[in-house]
């Protein structure tokens, strides 16, 4: 299904109802306070933004087509001016620096996660929350932005992949980071996922003789 | 809420924001299409200066000082840009790259500078409402954006005060300890939020 019929005034279609909207609303502005100082921890005077985790639960609470649409909402507020990326940075001109394709990344990214956190549409379970993470919140993203970063830069695929290792450490224990919290969501405050999950069928016990 | 506006009575101040949005992107679109060649870096390097100083930001040199801190503020983009080009591919690519990319990344923030927020987000949805045979509802996307933009704040404010009540129970700065707590003020917020809009009309 596509954004145009999430977002339809059309009756027949299914569209942006107004919690959903709140929702998605909510984890636009839940990444981009993610952002802002006092965020993120410091490490060796290098600062690690909390972001992209805001971005892999997005994917896995919202799902996967609310999860991508906060992330363009996110992503359109940008564009218009406002600088919610990590270190106050906005405005159309992100999306022509290098980064821009991890930025875009962010919403397929999202959505892969999504599809596969609740695949089945099943209650999320540990070891499908983290291979959505290392797949929509790490390989997806840099599916995406290392071939628009080498075409920003014009630094061969090869070079730019290997200058972007660097921050691989850092997304993998965010995934893992991002996986905890949704399991901890999930146990804690499963109103979260504003969803019903398909339940096993339990055994039905013989009555009593 | 804090943007990158700064107000001004320049031509590019007064230009209307769906004209001016295709003006700096065509700029930005030309600049960015440069060869990487030593004289595209001279020419990116003119272009931007000659961008901010006809902008009429503001009087005298108040264009290129803004030109300044814009190109500070990137400082790191220009720096990784330049190095690694240097390691990988020779000062040539590694000057006109990054010469091409700093005056395509500042050029575009003059849109953001001249621009008021409310005026672009009228702008996108005066350009999408020929989208609407097509399903798509723009009021409800500008609707979207704008609850947006005023939850930005207020999460903000309850993210500091989650951190204050860390901090007085003596917990460190660890993200794991704060997000999970947030998320759950945040999603609360979400509740109340759809709730307020179904009340005011909105299904």
């Amino acid at each position: 299904m596509t954004k145009h019929s999430l977002l339809s005034n059309l009756p027949a279609k299914r569209r942006l109802d107004a919690t959903s909207l709140a929702r998605v609303a909510i984890f636009a502005a839940i990444v981009a306070v993610m952002g802002m100082p006092g965020g993120f921890a410091v490490a060796g005077g290098v600062s690690i933004t909390l972001q992209t985790l805001g971005v892999m639960i997005a994917g896995a609470v919202l799902g996967p087509r609310l999860g991508a649409l906060s992330m363009t909402v996110l992503m359109a507020l940008v564009a218009i001016g406002l600088p919610l990326l990590a270190g106050g940075r906005g405005g159309i001109g992100v999306f022509f620096g290098p980064s821009a394709g991890y930025l875009v990344g962010w919403i397929l990214g999202a959505f892969v996660i999504g599809l596969v956190v609740h695949a089945g549409g099943r209650k999320p379970v540990l070891w499908r929350t983290l291979v959505g993470m290392l797949l929509g919140g790490i390989l997806v993203i840099y599916a995406v932005g290392v071939p628009v970063q080498s075409m920003v830069t014009r630094l061969p695929l090869g070079e730019t992949a290997v200058l972007s290792l660097a921050f691989i450490p850092g997304d993998l224990i965010k995934a893992v980071t991002a996986a905890l919290i949704v399991m901890t969501l999930v146990r804690a405050y499963p109103r979260a996922f504003n969803r019903v999950w398909a339940t096993k069928k339990t055994p039905v016990l013989e009555p009593a003789k | 809420m804090l943007t990158l506006y700064k107000p001004g009575s320049g031509w590019l101040h007064r230009m209307p924001a769906g004209p001016k949005l295709l003006l700096v992107l065509s700029v930005v679109l030309g600049v960015s299409l440069l060869p990487s060649h030593w004289f595209s870096a001279g020419l990116a390097a003119a272009v931007g200066i000659l961008g901010y100083a006809v902008a009429g930001l503001g009087p005298g040199l108040h264009g290129i000082k803004e030109l300044g801190r814009q190109v500070f503020a990137i400082r790191w983009v220009i720096v990784i840009t330049v190095v690694s080009q240097l390691i990988f591919m020779g000062p040539e690519p590694a000057v006109a790259n990054a010469a091409r990319v700093t005056a395509a990344i500042v050029l575009a923030a003059l849109l953001a500078l001249t621009t008021r927020v409310t005026a672009l987000l009228d702008a996108i949805e005066a350009g999408l409402r020929p989208l609407e045979r097509l399903g798509l509802d723009p009021q409800r996307i500008a609707l979207l954006l704008t609850v947006t933009i005023s939850t930005i704040p207020v999460l903000g404010r309850r993210a500091s005060e989650v951190r204050d009540a860390q901090w007085a129970r003596g917990a460190r700065n660890n993200p794991r300890t704060f997000v999970v707590p947030f998320l759950i003020v945040a999603l609360k917020h979400a509740d109340e939020l759809g709730d307020a809009l179904t009340a005011r009309g909105v299904r």
